[in-house]
């Protein structure tokens, strides 16, 4: 026993050397988002006046009071986003589960044929114009919900992520076994294979979930219905306007009179503060199947 | 052997889907473009015709700008209360901020040909040359024949600078048409140091107050140079591109040839007078990675500014920062490519009432009241009336203008406070001042040299701001930058340039 564990025990430096390197990896992705969050208590004043600090010498919530009033675009985005997010992450999951599992079968005949369908769109497109017209031409649904659900329901890189994990952790004589008892295709596929793929789903829909989460570029090209503007797109917005505005880019008269009006350094932040808020829980509710998923493909293959 | 000849075969088939996509890619792009374009465009005479005498019935006219995105219902609602016994349409207007985000929005559907009546296009923002070169915007003269009344706003020959091989295909805002750039200086110093504004004719002049500046007022630097927002404007190249691709002309039109303007004489002597003044801290240890002057002037503490000049740029730059400026106008006044193209109003392809589109452009060149509308908002709700053609902002209404600049006559728009009672007079006096540019109207074309631009840019953007700001030594830098500048293949680019220029010239008559 003893011995057993002294196999995997490291020496005291490179130990107190390896806490070290991730105390300071932490630090280097949790201190950013430190500081963007006191600079949206910040008050706005002295930001201009003094830069970013840390401790602050005047804390004010006048950056949230702009949010919450500027609010019903910005609680109609935080809306438009969760939807996306929740719909599009168990459409997208379905669709990619549906799709992975004939392609883990050896005994599924067109297995080539729809491997190299997939496969072929990672690295092959059709280019703006043509995607463009697809969407809203074909299928119509440019300024509704759907298209910011649509175009990300089918990803091939998953697909393949997860035909390889079923492949590696639901062994084929499972399978077989459950057809011998006299399960039909879906059966098998919704009582005995499913189960078995929670870390491969939580990890595509994680994954899927922070795309939809994330995504601002379906509402830059596909909407121009205001009310169906995502918090991301919102964000980019605003971000790109004051980028634009303020680079001295744009030599024309009476911009004075935008610049005025635009949203100050604490409120931008505290829009990024806003819009990170639910995903952050969306880890913590995936995490203990992401660890598995992680581990579990490695080991048994 | 088996293996081996499946191998070959998928090979095969994949060079041939390869070869088939991309010959359907090139074929089937290309003219669905100008296929779309055809077609609609003769459909689009018809409803032409049908509206002689009747009472016009009631059409729905899309109008995509730039400009900050926000309900604008109230807005479409006055427009259509207004127009209903005359133009009689249903508006549906619509901003989508500005370069980043109105771009991709709007390209793409140009291109798939959808239905929207008014587009805005500029050089900054949905290339107006590009898109209309493509074909996706309806020619004008037809229209601009029928109803004149624009062209008597904003004179011939500021609408033929926009056009396209003698073709107009959009319609400038009546703005500035001219540039130049100037100082702003801080009011309370000017006053306190009993500056005569009259005296200063250059950067150099400025020198004894800078120092005095330095020696009288800790805290304050004597000049704010951000990016390209510093005395590099002075020099007021004549560019053919945008402001970091190499290539440029004098802006006194004494010659025809190209010139790198980055290695220029003048600009090395400029960087070295940079550095010069950097070392006397006329210039803020910082500048080099200052990115907002916005936000730097508002902080009081600087005395100088290079920025583009017109008439009332004090008061707006007042406005803006919160802090007292006095203007100086240093260069030139000229007429540039710049103002022409700055902002503009196409018809898109797709329209499915150009005419009434048309009609209703015009009417932001001839009815002050529509203007205002568009631009300002409803009367009371957004604005309010402080004097004779003078208003003030209602803060908080829900709306916020972007700017009179966008479309339609800019002179017609109401004065804001502050702003001089013969504003529109001292703006005609200062387009009439510009001298023509040798190369107005002159559109360079980047697609032969496209990777060499590229390249380009990068040079630019790499060494850019530590010389304009007199960040580092000029010396080795400069001689870094044109190895770099010949790597990336800036001979190639002036010379094409030169190329295109010369066949123009040519061509028409100069």
């Amino acid at each position: 026993m003893y011995k057993k564990s002294m196999i995997n025990q490291i020496s005291v430096t490179s130990d107190i050397f390896l806490n070290l390197l991730y105390v300071i990896l932490s630090a280097i992705c949790i201190v950013p988002i430190l500081l963007v969050l006191v600079i949206s208590f910040t008050d706005e004043h002295e930001i201009i006046m003094n830069g970013y600090s840390f401790l602050p010498e005047r804390f004010s919530t006048e950056a949230y009071k702009f949010v919450l009033s500027a609010g019903e675009g910005i609680l109609n985005a935080y809306g438009v986003s969760i939807f996306t997010a929740v719909v599009g992450t168990v459409l997208s999951v379905s669709v990619i589960t549906l799709y992975a599992y004939p392609l883990s079968r050896s005994n599924f005949k067109y297995k080539k044929l729809f491997s190299f369908l997939a496969f072929f769109t990672m690295i092959f497109g059709g280019g703006l114009v043509p995607w463009y017209m697809v969407y809203s031409q074909l299928f119509r649904i440019r300024n509704t919900i759907w298209i910011l659900i649509f175009p990300y329901l089918m990803n091939a890189w998953f697909v393949m992520i997860m035909r390889t994990f079923i492949k590696t952790s639901v062994p084929e004589s499972l399978i077989e076994s459950a057809k011998i008892d006299g399960a039909s295709e879906f059966r098998t596929f919704f009582s005995i294979v499913l189960p078995l793929l929670k870390p491969g789903i939580a990890t595509i829909g994680l994954l899927s979930c922070l795309g939809y989460w994330n995504d601002w570029y379906l509402p830059l090209v596909f909407l121009t219905e205001r009310k169906l503007y995502n918090i991301q797109y919102l964000m980019y917005q605003t971000l790109s306007n004051i980028q634009f505005l303020t680079s001295g880019s744009a030599n024309f008269s009476e911009l004075g009179m935008v610049l005025a009006d635009l949203p100050g350094e604490s409120a931008r932040m505290a829009v990024a503060v806003v819009s990170i808020g639910p995903i952050i829980f969306a880890y913590g509710f995936f995490q203990k199947y992401f660890i598995k998923g992680l581990t579990i493909g490695a080991i048994k293959g | 052997m088996k293996t081996k000849m499946t191998m070959v075969a998928r090979i095969l088939v994949s060079v041939l889907c390869l070869a088939l996509l991309l010959t359907g890619c090139g074929k089937t792009v290309t003219p669905s473009a100008s296929d779309s374009a055809t077609p609609k465009a003769s459909d689009s005479a018809t409803p032409q015709e049908s509206s002689e005498n009747k009472p016009l019935e009631n059409v729905k006219i899309t109008f995509y700008c730039v400009g900050d995105s926000q309900d604008m219902t109230h807005i479409e609602e006055a427009v259509n209360e207004y127009l209903k016994d005359t133009l009689n349409i249903t508006l549906e207007y619509e901003c989508f901020g500005w370069g980043d985000t109105y771009t991709p929005k709007i390209n793409p559907m140009l291109a798939a040909g959808e239905p929207i009546d008014i587009v805005f296009t500029s050089n900054w923002a949905a290339n107006y040359r590009v898109n209309a070169v493509n074909g996706y915007f309806r020619e004008l003269n037809d229209f601009l024949a029928k109803y004149p009344a624009i062209e008597s706003v904003t004179g011939k020959d500021f609408l033929n600078a926009t056009q396209i091989n003698g073709k107009n295909y959009a319609l400038p805002c009546n703005k500035e048409q001219a540039h130049n750039w100037g100082f702003l200086l801080k009011k309370d110093l000017v006053q306190e140091f009993g500056i005569d504004l009259k005296s200063i004719k250059s950067l150099e002049d400025l020198e004894p107050y800078f120092d005095k500046v330095l020696a009288e007022k800790p805290g304050i630097t004597p000049l704010l140079a951000v990016q390209m927002d510093s005395p590099w404007h002075l020099l007021d190249w004549n560019t053919f591109s945008d402001d970091d691709v190499p290539g440029a002309l004098y802006n006194d039109n004494r010659d025809t040839k190209v010139i790198n303007q980055f290695l220029a004489p003048e600009s090395i002597a400029q960087y070295k007078q940079m550095r010069d003044y950097f070392k006397k801290k006329y210039i803020h240890p910082d500048a080099a990675t200052q990115d907002n002057f916005s936000a730097e002037m508002s902080t009081g503490k600087y005395f100088a500014f290079v920025a583009p000049m017109k008439p009332g740029k004090a008061v707006e730059m007042s406005a803006q920062t919160g802090i007292e400026w006095e203007e100086v106008f240093i260069t030139p006044i000229v007429m540039s490519n710049r103002e022409a193209d700055g902002a503009m109003l196409a018809i898109p392809i797709g329209s499915k009432n150009p005419e009434r589109a048309f009609q209703f452009i015009e009417l932001l060149y001839t009815d002050a009241k529509l203007k205002n509308l568009m631009n300002y908002g409803v009367e009371n709700r957004d604005y309010k009336f402080i004097g004779e053609n003078r208003i003030e902002i209602i803060p908080n209404s829900g709306y916020a203008s972007s700017g009179g600049w966008r479309f339609g006559d800019n002179f017609k728009d109401y004065l804001m406070a502050g702003e001089a009672e013969n504003k529109a007079e001292l703006w005609r006096e200062y387009n009439k001042a510009g001298l023509p540019l040798i190369n107005l109207g002159f559109v360079f074309d980047a697609t032969n040299v496209a990777n060499e631009v590229a390249a380009c840019k990068d040079v630019v953007q790499t060494y850019y701001k530590q010389l304009f700001t007199g960040s580092v030594d000029p010396d080795p830098v400069v001689k870094e930058m044109e190895a770099a500048f010949k790597t990336a293949g800036a001979d190639l680019v002036i010379a094409e340039m030169q190329k295109q220029f010369d066949e123009w010239l040519i061509t028409n008559k100069k």
